[in-house]
């Protein structure tokens, strides 16, 4: 479980097989009673926990293993969580012991205190969590309390207690006496529980061998004369009896093979009535001999297994506790759920093999399965007798050299080793059922689908038969709806009920026991055991519980300890191959428990998963098995807006602005000047005048920053505000047909009366009923205003007025101007990302001389931009025009041809006028934000991250080294765990998980879930100014500024050109060509 | 002992010359490699790191200074750092190797964030990324022109790249509001340039909603102002129909 390196892991990931939880059936005897185990192995990553999590909802129980030399390390805690979560039993077994004596060149006395630390570690570790369990109770209690004052006052008031004292807690710790801790050493074939030692010594030296048992662990030494255990007293340097009778014994033993004593090792191994063959003894390599006379002297499977069928429960001792848990998702109660879904607890207790009995079982995982190794697919032969029969061909055909045919047939026996050598013994002792209905059935498939799904399932209640039809029940599926739905005592077939959500019915087609990579098919399956069903990818995502009656609650969701955070971009590196990239994508996402695939509004293909290690082996799996194509991975795209700010009142090193001297002529404002060509006016207060290239209309614009609150609230109703506007663009037409809803109504009105709550002062009176649209795309966070005089038109519904010749005109008109905002708004001048919380006023707008086709006067338009209002500048084009009246092909894009007199032909050399008006509002837009003080925003996730006190130095450090910034840190209560909130801009989150977990040695685990977009304050545009500004940022000031990095990445990621040197130094460059 | 062994052959390295013809003559400066452009274009502020020298030649790679009097002559004055800024923006530049690199480089890009822009993949309505674009350019060889507007460029990708991949210009969305008498028979007309017809709805008016390519817009335009004698509406709804939103796949 615990593996020293992380290269090991991705060496040992190479080989899919390896990592998955493996089912292994196995049958032991033990005593007198024959056991069936399932064993499931999980890896120890914390990357894969997620694998952890489906294999310990279907167990009873679980081994954890423990390092001997490591000790407890980050994923021992996850792993032990996981166990308390999901309220199991969980054993230790403490591993590699023979590191303690090989490589640490402990003495016995001093593994022992080793031993013991490890032991306090891991019960401090449970104890943490069984505190804390209790402290929420009891929080849960007191709050309970609270809403029911009617409760006793008296006991409330006195109950100081933590509710710990009362709560019993000492069957829950480990230790050696109780039975559930297990001492060995896979590698030599070696572990003991201390119960064997005391057996052993009990007949050896005549003490009780209970009370050995309650000894043998622990400061107790023996007095050999006395024959008398005593406790040990310190100061006399006694040895414990662990030391004393176990420990010694072994490291004797040890000492004598890795010395070569011959003598010394046949008389240890005669001592214990051993038998070593004479190729082990005569071997060179000591840990051949270690493990020849461990295997036989101290048997692992021996130790480990006897612990887990006396300490682990069976299937029918579940806990009520336990399946209540598992029945209410959520803070739901138990007490809550309808009756016939309560009446399933006993269903669940029982555990019953009764035809009567609901059928329950629980898909915790879907995983893919090449089609060839299911066993419909592959005749093979299956028992002994068959085997030995092609052995024997084999060997005759070998015999007669035909080597070709040798060879197929002596690898397939080799490569399913493992289940020859379990089969038979299950098959010819038959404790379990499995074995009659064994018999495998060579019907080969039509369909020829390369991978198939099998669903990694446990029956908790029922005999699951194939065919038998089931109800798939999802994770959100509710038994309360369907009982609402469907009259009590119902009898229809399954087929004929009426849809509920996240409900369906399948059969169960096939069913598998699990052996290894080996499948076998099962006619029935009885309760309590883990099997595989196959046909189920159609109705099951990743999980799901599926049960015979429809009051089944859905099992609570799986605890995921780690959950997707790792994001990056998959594409094909053959862009045809996109097909087959999505398919595949569909394919992982239903075979890893805990993997997330987002398709971008920009086209990326994300994958989310939980940790780097993780990511590899989802684009492994991509390549080789489900999509089966070559594809390039890179970091997401990251998001930003474009918006302005109030002019800011400090400069860079907070002096106040205006009251420096400018300083370094260098860095004069040289470029806001010339950055706006000639033509436009700019007035001091930031108000735009454009004309259209032709010069028959100007327009003039400002743009504002809203307030943060309405930004948000148009946020928020994205939605309501498209209603809207498809609402009046249809009453635009004039026809009224499409009548606003009552609710919508209201809702236009609430929201309506919102933004005026927040719009308040001299600036923004009236504004809101001069909402003209909302941009871009007509529902985003920006607004439009128009207050020319001569023309109204809001947003809003109501009464529409009487639309006369003039207002219609400029209303088809409007429709350009708006077109214009839509453009502007969805990229800004910045780095072309949509914009964000600004307004746009359209101060003056006017058309009035546009029917003045003979007034050609320019005079016009310079007074109306001297009294600060911009008419519209009508100057007619050309005398020619206006001889051609009437003409009929006004290519005009978005009027409304009334066929007047005063229109005349507008277009010219620069095209028709409503794409100019277009062209110009964009424009005017732009500069209107290039005077404002512009700044970038970031997108924001919001992180959470757990993690222990002695970490947390280091995950302020590598937050504040991503420009991450602490919300608030909290203690856990009960535990040492703190609980960080912080924000972190999404650019700098592409391997913050990583970094965060190597920092802290998988101590902390982060959190991210996006919250919002923040302004990043420093300005993109920046350059010092003044001769403080100068001294404390240099010349060039490129250093820190954030929001310019960010600005400029985005600028060369689209091919906009960025202000950047190409050769900073001209002397230092390299000149001489490669061939010279 | 010929003159032009290779030690008393001296080579200009590191040297770009701009050159201007003024009143008959030829006039050179030399400047640094890779820094014209920059100086052009604004990035560069500083003209010692553009000019080599600040004198004015009238062959550089010989050393032939100018004379004085023609100096006066062509520019009107005889201070050299003057006349290198005017030659420096008005004269020809030989653009280096770095700077044109970098130009390709960027008008690449810039096509590709256009074509990514204007495009989507027609069976999932979902634009491709400016990455994926980029790698099928090269796949199909695309070599930029210089001298070509990145735009016009683009369109030409798309085409070569149909033949590729499955890509397809962004569908426009329209409304057509046409009298009832001409809209059936402008309806026929029209039909070869229709895309897809959404939604249509024989009233008082013949209306219809429907997507169209792009490149067809300015034809449908004028065909419905011609026929109906401007009685006909035509309004954009959207201008490219694109699934929005972000998607969970499952």
């Amino acid at each position: 479980m615990v593996l020293s390196s992380l290269d090991k892991m991705i060496q040992l990931q190479r080989n899919t097989a390896n990592i998955r939880n493996i089912c292994v059936l196995a049958h032991v005897d033990h005593g007198s009673e024959e056991y069936l185990i399932n064993l499931i192995d999980s890896p120890g990553h914390v990357d894969f926990s997620s694998e952890v999590s489906t294999a310990v909802r279907i167990c009873d129980g679980c081994i954890i293993v423990v390092d001997a030399v490591e000790g407890v390390c980050p994923q021992t805690q996850a792993v032990l969580r996981q166990a308390w979560l999901e309220n199991i039993r969980p054993v230790l077994v403490i591993n590699k012991l023979d590191r303690l004596i090989v490589e640490l060149k402990f003495t016995p006395q001093e593994a022992y205190s080793h031993l013991k630390n490890i032991l306090e570690q891991i019960n401090a570790l449970t104890g943490t969590l069984f505190t804390s369990k209790v402290l929420e109770e009891r929080a849960e209690r007191d709050t309970d309390c609270q809403v029911n004052p009617s409760s006793e006052q008296g006991e409330q008031v006195y109950d100081w207690s933590s509710g710990l004292e009362n709560t019993d807690d000492s069957h829950l710790y480990f230790s050696p006496d109780q039975g559930n801790v297990v001492f060995t050493s896979a590698i030599d074939g070696w572990g003991f529980g201390i119960e064997h030692f005391a057996k052993i010594y009990s007949q050896k030296i005549g003490i009780k061998k209970e009370v050995l048992l309650k000894t043998l662990w622990g400061d107790y030494y023996i007095n050999m004369k006395a024959k008398k255990i005593m406790k040990v007293d310190q100061a006399k340097g006694k040895k414990p009896l662990f030391v004393q009778l176990i420990l010694e014994n072994i490291w004797s033993l040890y000492d004598a093979v890795l010395k070569k004593d011959k003598e010394k090792i046949d008389k240890i191994v005669t001592s214990l009535g051993l038998k070593i063959g004479a190729r082990e003894a005569r071997h060179s390599d000591p840990k051949v001999q270690i493990n020849a006379i461990c295997s036989q002297w101290l048997p692992i499977s021996h130790a480990v297994l006897a612990m887990v069928c006396q300490k682990l429960p069976s299937p029918l001792d579940i806990t009520a506790e336990r399946v209540e848990r598992l029945m209410c998702a959520g803070s739901q109660m138990f007490d809550s759920l309808p009756p016939e879904t309560q009446a399933l607890k006993a269903a669940f207790m029982n555990c019953g093999s009764e035809d009567t009995a609901p059928v329950i079982i629980f898909v915790s995982k879907m995983f893919a399965v090449d089609a060839k190794a299911l066993p419909q697919n592959k005749p093979r032969p299956l028992t002994q007798e068959e085997i030995a029969q092609r052995r024997e061909r084999a060997r005759q055909r070998h015999a007669e050299k035909l080597m070709v045919a040798a060879v197929q047939v002596a690898v397939e026996p080799t490569q399913d080793g493992s289940a020859l050598e379990t089969k038979p013994k299950v098959e010819s002792r038959g404790g379990e059922q499995q074995a009659e209905s064994m018999a495998p059935k060579a019907v080969p498939e039509g369909e020829n689908k390369e991978e198939c799904f099998i669903a990694f399932a446990r029956v908790f209640s029922g005999v699951a038969q194939r065919g038998k039809k089931m109800f798939v029940l999802g994770p959100k599926y509710s038994p309360v709806e369907f009982l609402n739905r469907v009259p009590l005592g119902f009898s229809t077939p399954a087929d004929e009920l009426p849809p509920v959500p996240h409900m369906a019915c399948c059969a169960l087609e096939n069913l598998y026991l699990l052996m290894g990579r080996e499948l076998e098919e099962l006619e029935e399956v009885p309760p309590g055991n883990v099997l595989g069903i196959g046909g189920l990818q159609d109705f099951v995502l990743k999980s799901a519980t599926l049960c015979s009656s429809p009051s089944c609650p859905p099992f609570i969701p799986l605890n995921f300890e780690a959950t997707p955070i790792v994001r990056v971009a998959v594409e094909p590196k053959h862009p045809s191959e996109m097909p087959q990239l999505v398919k595949g994508m569909k394919l992982l996402n239903q075979a890893d428990p805990c993997v997330q695939i987002l398709i971008q509004e920009t086209g990326e293909h994300v994958l989310v998963t939980a940790g780097e290690v993780h990511l590899q082996r989802c684009l492994d799996d991509l390549k080789e098995r489900f999509a089966k194509i070559q594809i390039s991975v890179s970091e997401p795209i990251i998001p930003f807006r474009e918006t302005i700010t109030k002019p800011p009142k400090v400069d860079m090193v907070n002096e106040e602005i205006g009251k420096q001297q400018k300083v370094a002529v260098i860095h004069q404002t040289k470029e806001d000047q010339s950055k706006i060509p000639e033509g436009i006016q700019v007035d001091p207060d930031g108000q735009i005048t454009i004309s259209t290239p032709n010069k028959l209309a100007t327009l003039s614009v400002r743009a504002m920053p809203l307030p943060e609150e309405v930004t948000q609230i148009l946020e928020e109703n994205s939605d309501l505000i498209r209603s809207i506007e498809q609402f009046t663009s249809s009453l635009n037409e004039g026809r009224n047909t499409q009548v606003i809803h009552q609710k919508t109504q209201e809702k236009i009105w609430e929201f309506k009366g919102k933004l005026e709550q927040h719009l308040t002062g001299r600036k923004w009176r009236n504004i809101v009923d001069q909402i003209w649209s909302f941009g871009p795309r007509k529902c985003g966070p920006n607004i439009l205003v128009n207050k020319s005089e001569d023309f109204q038109n809001s947003v809003w519904p109501g009464p529409v007025s009487k639309a006369s010749k003039e207002t219609t005109k400029y209303r088809d008109l409007g429709n350009s101007i708006v077109s214009g905002f839509q453009l502007a708004t969805l990229s800004g001048p910045m780095c072309e990302e949509p914009l964000m919380g600004v307004c746009f006023v359209l101060e003056k707008w006017d058309l009035s001389k546009f029917d003045d086709q003979g007034g050609s006067d320019k005079q016009n338009q310079e007074q109306s931009i001297l009294g600060k209002e911009v008419q519209k500048a009508g100057e007619k084009h050309s005398s020619g025009a206006e001889s051609q009246e009437l003409q009929d092909g006004c290519p005009e894009r978005f009027e409304k041809h009334t066929a007047q007199k005063g229109e005349t032909s507008l277009s010219d050399c620069y095209g028709p006028l409503s794409g100019q008006l277009i062209a110009t509002m964009k424009e005017a837009c732009r500069y209107a934000l290039h005077v404002k003080p512009q700044r970038l925003m970031a997108a924001m996730y919001t992180c959470d991250i757990m993690a222990t006190g002695d970490v947390l130095g280091r995950v302020y450090a590598v937050l504040s080294k991503r420009e991450g910034r602490v919300l608030q840190e909290e203690m856990k209560e009960g535990t040492d765990m703190f609980i960080i909130k912080a924000v972190l801009p999404v650019a700098e989150s592409f391997g913050f998980a990583d970094e965060i977990r190597k920092r802290t040695s998988g101590l902390a685990s982060p959190q991210l879930v996006f919250s919002h977009w923040e302004i990043i304050p420093s300005d993109p545009f920046w350059v010092p100014t003044t001769e403080e500004e100068y001294l404390h940022f240099g010349e060039k000031a490129d250093s820190e500024n954030q929001a310019r990095k960010y600005m400029n990445a985005v600028r060369k990621r689209k091919g906009l050109c960025v202000e950047e040197k190409i050769v900073e130094h001209a002397e230092k460059q390299r000149t001489l060509s490669k061939n010279k | 002992m010929s003159i032009f062994t290779p030690t008393n052959q001296i080579r200009l390295t590191n040297v770009a010359v701009v050159r201007m013809k003024r009143a008959g003559k030829r006039f050179e400066i030399a400047c640094y490699k890779n820094k014209v452009v920059g100086w052009r274009s604004g990035v560069e502020k500083d003209l010692d790191e553009v000019l080599q020298t600040h004198s004015v030649f009238v062959n550089v790679s010989k050393g032939q200074v100018a004379k004085k009097e023609d100096l006066v002559s062509a520019f009107g004055t005889d201070d050299q750092t003057e006349i290198c800024k005017q030659i420096l923006t008005k004269g020809e530049v030989q653009v280096s190797d770095k700077e044109r690199h970098t130009q390709l480089e960027q008008m690449f890009r810039d096509i590709a964030t256009i074509v990514a822009d204007k495009c989507v993949n027609p069976e999932t309505k979902r634009p491709y990324t400016v990455i994926l674009i980029e790698r099928a350019m090269k796949d199909i060889h695309y070599s930029v022109k210089a001298n070509k507007s990145t735009k016009q460029q683009a369109l030409e990708v798309i085409k070569q790249l149909k033949a590729n991949m499955k890509i397809e210009r962004a569908h426009m969305r329209l409304r057509f509001v046409l009298p009832v008498g001409e809209g059936k028979k402008l309806k026929e007309k029209l039909k070869p340039l229709i895309k897809v017809i959404e939604t249509e709805d024989y009233g008082q008016q013949l209306e219809i909603v429907c997507l169209i390519d792009p490149g067809c817009f300015r034809e449908i335009d004028e065909m419905i102002k011609k026929e109906t004698k401007g009685k006909g509406t035509l309004e954009v709804l959207n201008l490219k129909d694109v699934e929005e939103g972000d998607e969970t796949l499952e």
